[in-house]
């Protein structure tokens, strides 16, 4: 039980941020490495926000907001200073670094004994018992559903529907005489936003924030995003949110059930390859997608 | 998606096969007429001499107490291998599989430990914690802040630099290169600054933010300083081959944090034997298993005695004597270089 | 009124390839003309839309609208009074949209682009009806995604939603080229009745001579950045084909070709 609990603990905070990813690799076909500085970034702001006295809940905003802004800039320097993208995101994610640094103040913080999202008299009242166990799975799956419902909100908006179609085709956008650079930022702002929503997450349930907690979240946010949308993309009635959310779940249990079996955590990284290895493999068929070649 | 299902059915069967090579066998429970078996799991945050050394400690305490590995004792150990996630996952696993006791070895895989187990009545027993007040894993007064305790890996800051003074008389600067990343590397960093000047020294620092930038952080620091002194910090000690290769070129000296450096090729060092701290561990685990105490009932514990490790091989290369006053004392000097 | 005027324009300027595409090039078309241009590859015809786009910049010259400079005007403002339509009928719609979303995003243009729902509901019977229009039976499918559609379908989509807003310029590039004959045939009707419906200044690029010829009141014949043929009225009603191939045939040959 407790290890069914562990991965949907583990796999529902990064479906926080995979939902980001889905954004920019999916949407925007734009490979945006900022996250894994975008996700400590909302760690670092959580915990020194928390220390300070703030409502551990008003800290989930505030990291989004910071992570947003942080995601303006890589679009910044993507859109405006016409650096390609991947470079744009390893400028942003290494400047992160130090930033995170800065805000957090040393490289390890932690706040066992401060109220979180996921310990405060509130919930205590709220999830007494026996359902304190499941709390934060509940808590989590809470928070993963409020976001997605929102995400595919906004993508049903007219807003919503620029983002898709810069991704899709660009030419389009000019043509309806929108600055598709704009647009890319915006989504890159989401995308980023989420990141640091979901290492929001992670410190408050850990209970402390270190530094190296971004190394590998794009890693792990592109299998999330790939393993979900490939395995469910050929059942209609599952949309790609609800795809990447359960794909994070499945990589989550898979790594467990690795470390389960005994597995050596260097050996980890290999069978995870393997796994991503073997879901595009066996998803090949699929039709490439529409380029324009203009 | 029938097709799809069949293949990730297949990969996490390649996954069972890998797996099955690489996982120990679990020995038979209670095969001894010992009365009581015991399950500990021991989670390693990264993979380096000194917290080898730690396990391997830990695993003799709890021996000398009369808790034997195979015997009635289940070790379940996993390592992290530096991954703060895994890490959590390392020890939700433990959990799930009943573990009596976790001990967690270095901060973060402590702080996860501490994290996952609050929930549980699963004691935690740490070590090579540099400062567990600052890692909120005990009070301010040194008592725990719940079913956790454990030991310190505090380096003895004055005995260091008391040697290095020693065997260097006319040294002015020490440099001291740490990785941003590790906080308990900072922690060091300050208290040797606090300490520094009574000795006459000052302090030069050379920070990284990954192992990348090693070499010409030491490239630059060399430029500076009379002496090198080393930290536990991870990502440095790693690279210490690298770092010994450019002092020695330079003929400059570096001092060790404890016994595995100065095996290596560090000069001296004033510092921990983490088999000794390990087994100090292990005694305090044995405590709780057997409901002697309680974790939250004890204070975390530092090293009782720093000695001296020299290596007479290094003296002779650098054309330093090591003073008899020190060698007369050491706890070992190495008199060649293990590569 | 849209006039070009002084238009120079160099490719990879200052290198040995440096190849002159115009020179002084002027150009006027009038409110609610139809211009076909033809001419060999390279004469500079699809250039000549890009520039009116913004889509390449000019070295010099300046480009009006209604009197009003538009030269510094970015590609995308521009296209607030353009509609156009592209050779790859990819270019024109987002194929992992449904053709209802198609529509809706085209339905949106000129007007902000926020929060409201992307797909304005009571809009739908209008998409239905303008997709009837077509006579393709696109609007029974209206939840297929573009994606799925022919290249003839798609195309025709494409001009559909460049025109469903209110534009003054329709620049069609090559539009029926990648069609096959039927298709390209019902495209360029299909064309036809919207720029009479919407009284459209319109500028097409062919090479088919003979929509040159049948469609629109004004040819150009573009050739090394110039007009070799600018007839319009009842001069342009009297060309034909032959004629034209003609011109074509001296000018190749001009050129070696």
């Amino acid at each position: 039980m407790s290890i069914i609990l562990g991965v949907l603990e583990e796999g529902l905070v990064y479906a926080i941020m995979a939902l980001g990813v889905y954004i920019t690799y999916k949407i925007l076909d734009f490979p945006d490495l900022s996250v894994d500085g975008t996700f400590p970034l909302g760690g670092a702001i959580t915990v020194t926000l928390i220390l300070a006295g703030m409502n551990p809940a008003a800290t989930l905003f505030i990291a989004f907001a910071v992570g947003a802004l942080a995601g303006c800039i890589t679009g910044f320097i993507h859109v405006k200073l016409k650096v390609r993208d991947l470079l744009s995101g390893i400028i942003v994610m290494t400047a992160l670094y130090s930033v995170n640094l800065r805000i957090a103040g040393k490289s390890n913080v932690p706040f066992f004994n401060n109220d979180s999202i996921f310990e405060n008299s509130f919930v205590n009242r709220l999830l007494p018992g026996k359902l304190a166990d499941i709390s934060v799975v509940i808590i989590l799956a809470v928070i993963v559903v409020i976001v997605k419902i929102l995400l595919d909100q906004y993508l049903k908006t007219r807003s919503g529907y620029l983002l898709r179609a810069v991704g899709d085709n660009e030419t389009l956008v000019t043509s309806l005489a929108k600055d598709k650079g704009m647009v890319k930022i915006i989504g890159l702002a989401i995308a980023n936003g989420l990141a640091a929503l979901a290492g929001s997450v992670y410190c408050q349930q850990k209970g402390f924030f270190e530094i190296s907690m971004g190394t590998g979240t794009i890693v792990i946010g592109l299998a999330n995003v790939i393993i979900g949308t490939k395995l469910f993309k050929r059942i209609g009635f599952v949309k790609s949110t609800t795809a990447v959310i359960i794909g994070s779940i499945i990589y989550k249990a898979c790594v467990s059930f690795a470390i389960y079996l005994g597995m050596e955590a260097s050996d980890l990284k290999l069978i995870t390859s393997v796994l991503f290895l073997a879901i595009l493999v066996i998803s090949n068929g699929r039709e490439k997608k529409v380029k324009q070649h203009a | 998606m029938k097709k799809s299902i069949k293949t990730l059915l297949l990969a996490a069967l390649a996954a069972a096969a890998l797996s099955g090579c690489s996982s120990k066998a679990a020995p038979e429970k209670s095969s001894s007429n010992d009365s009581t078996a015991y399950t500990v799991g021991i989670g390693q945050f990264a993979e380096h001499g000194s917290l080898d050394n730690c396990r391997e400690g830990f695993l003799q305490g709890l021996s000398e107490e009369g808790i034997v590995e195979g015997k009635n004792l289940t070790v379940l150990y996993e390592n992290a291998q530096a991954d703060g996630g895994t890490a959590s996952q390392i020890i939700n696993n433990f959990l799930s599989k009943k573990a009596d006791l976790i001990c967690g070895i270095a901060t973060p895989m402590a702080q996860a430990a501490y994290s996952g187990a609050k929930k549980t009545d699963v004691p935690v027993i740490f070590t090579a914690v540099t400062d567990p007040v600052a890692a909120a894993l005990a009070k301010e007064d040194g008592t725990p802040v719940g079913e956790i305790t454990g030991t310190s890996d505090k380096l003895p800051v004055e005995k260091q630099l008391e040697m290095i003074r020693k065997i260097l008389p006319d040294a002015k600067t020490i440099g001291i290169l740490y990785s941003t990343s590790e906080v308990n590397s900072e922690a060091a960093i300050k208290e040797y600054k606090a300490a520094a000047a009574s000795y006459g020294f000052e302090i030069v620092e050379g920070a990284v933010s990954a192992t990348a930038d090693i070499p010409l952080a030491t490239d630059s620091i060399l430029e500076k300083v009379d002496c090198l002194n080393n930290l536990t910090d991870n990502t440095v000690v790693s690279s210490l081959p690298l770092i010994l290769d450019k002092a020695g070129k330079k003929n400059i000296p570096v001092f060790g944090s404890e016994v595995e450096q100065v095996k290596i090729g560090c000069l001296a060092s004033m510092g921990l034997d983490y088999v000794d701290l390990g087994k100090q561990t292990g005694i305090m685990a044995a405590k709780v298993l057997k409901g002697e105490a309680k974790a939250s009932d004890m204070n975390f514990e530092v090293i009782k005695e720093a000695a001296f490790y020299g290596n007479a091989k290094v003296a002779e290369n650098l054309g330093i004597s090591l003073p008899s006053e020190l060698t007369g004392s050491a706890a070992e000097v190495f008199t060649d270089i293990t590569h | 009124m849209l006039e070009l005027q002084n238009i120079n324009k160099y490719y990879n300027q200052g290198t040995v390839n440096e190849m002159c595409l115009f020179q002084n090039f002027n150009l006027t078309i009038k409110d609610q003309q139809f211009v076909s241009v033809v001419g060999s590859n390279g004469s500079g015809k699809t250039s000549l839309l890009n520039i009116i786009c913004g889509s390449i910049p000019l070295d010099s010259g300046s480009i009006l609208v209604g009197g009003a400079d538009i030269t510094n005007m970015p590609e995308f403002k521009r296209q607030r009074r353009i509609g156009r339509v592209y050779q790859n009928p990819a270019m024109g719609t987002c194929p992992n949209m449904t053709i209802l979303e198609n529509m809706a995003l085209a339905d949106t243009k000129g007007k902000p682009f926020n929060l409201l729902p992307g797909t304005n509901k009571q809009r739908i019977s209008y998409y239905k009806e303008q997709l009837r229009f077509l006579g393709l039976g696109l609007e029974d499918k209206l939840h297929v995604k573009v994606g799925v559609l022919s290249g003839g379908q798609r195309q025709a989509m494409a001009l559909l939603m460049s025109t469903m807003t209110p534009i003054e310029f329709l620049i069609l590039d090559e539009h029926t080229a990648a069609l096959d004959p039927k298709t390209a045939e019902n495209i360029m009707e299909l064309t036809d009745r919207i720029v009479k419906e919407k009284h459209l200044t319109t500028i097409m690029v062919t090479h088919n001579l003979r929509y040159a010829v049948e469609y629109g009141n004004r040819l150009l014949m573009m050739h090394q950045g110039n007009a070799i043929i600018d007839t319009e009225g009842d001069e342009k009603s009297s060309m034909d084909v032959e004629h034209i191939l003609e011109k074509f045939n001296e000018i190749s040959i001009e050129c070696g070709n």
